[in-house]
């Protein structure tokens, strides 16, 4: 549609913009068969379907547990917990340990009640 | 249970995205038919390249339909919806290839037949000099000025995509008018416009 004859706007820019509207992109004939194909595999994904990217939710008795715990936060002080406790059962040095405290590890630990004493019994 | 096609026509977007997310085949092709046109239009006028602007089509409808069972009808027009997924799209995309050439090659060809070999060249070499001129434009301008005078969109539609007030729609097409007007003042003689006043 020519804007010869037609008082130009202010700006000059409605032949412009008319001519943009009559442009409508000609897009490639597989562009609708490719959107189609994307909605038709959306479908038959189903409802219970994730999206792509998204992880799947945790399943089992170990993942259970895992919530009933109270995620990673309980976990890691858990494994902090037990790590201290390795730690203490094998790596207490000897040297700070008098004869009264080996006795009374005698109740808790038996086994470095035996080491600290010469493993004699 | 999928509708014949042709009873879909006035079905409303919205109660199409609907029927799709319950599986009718019909609203997948009805839908698929009436928007990925203008997705394709509108981030063909953002981006300024053909190919590129098919990516963002296929990429926003592929998001469209993985949000139609989770849609809230009478919060958003699709279309609306859908222009701002486009929008965001695009400037993802020009933000990675900063720099990149616009190829204007890419111009479609012409939609209506009916108008002579005269005209229609020339509408084209208008619509490829406004491209090209839309291109130079900040991108929220050019995202300002696409839909209020291309798309035909009003400003209250315009604000709630761009997320920013109606005053910000007004200052955003009121500015890339004006560069716009001044990119293209030399051009008028050359591309068919008499000045009659």
């Amino acid at each position: 549609m020519s804007m010869s004859g037609k008082q130009r706007t202010d700006d000059g820019l409605d032949g412009f913009f008319e001519a943009a509207r009559g442009y409508a992109p000609a897009h490639s004939p597989d562009l609708l068969a490719r959107v189609l194909a994307d909605a038709e595999a959306t479908q038959q994904a189903g409802p219970g379907t994730e999206p792509a990217g998204v992880p799947a939710t945790r399943d089992g008795f170990v993942a259970h547990l895992y919530r009933l715990l109270g995620g990673w936060p309980a976990m890691a002080g858990l494994a902090t917990a037990a790590l201290t406790g390795i730690w203490i059962g094998t790596a207490l040095p000897e040297g700070l340990i008098g004869t009264a405290e080996a006795a009374y590890l005698v109740d808790i630990t038996p086994e470095m009640a035996f080491d600290l004493a010469g493993g004699d019994f | 249970m999928t509708m014949p096609l042709d009873a879909h026509d006035d079905v409303p977007d919205e109660v199409l995205l609907v029927l799709f997310a319950n599986g009718d085949g019909a609203a997948a092709r009805v839908l698929t038919l009436r928007l990925t046109p203008r997705v394709v239009a509108h981030a063909y006028r953002l981006l300024g390249n053909r190919a590129e602007a098919e990516d963002v089509a296929q990429e926003a409808m592929l998001r469209l339909w993985k949000q139609a069972r989770d849609w809230r009808p009478g919060e958003a027009k699709v279309t609306t919806w859908l222009y701002r997924v486009v929008a965001n799209l695009c400037i993802d995309r020009q933000r990675r290839a900063r720099g990149g050439s616009v190829a204007l090659d890419a111009i479609p060809e012409p939609a209506d037949g009916r108008a002579t070999v005269d005209q229609a060249m020339q509408e084209r070499a208008r619509a490829e000099a406004l491209q090209a001129a839309l291109n130079d434009l900040p991108e929220r301008q050019r995202q300002a000025v696409v839909l209020r005078h291309i798309e035909g969109l009003a400003n209250p539609e315009i604000a709630g995509i761009m997320e920013i007030t109606i005053e910000a729609v007004e200052s955003l097409t009121s500015r890339g008018k004006r560069a716009l007007s001044a990119a293209l003042a030399g051009r008028q003689e050359e591309l068919g416009y008499v000045d009659e006043r």
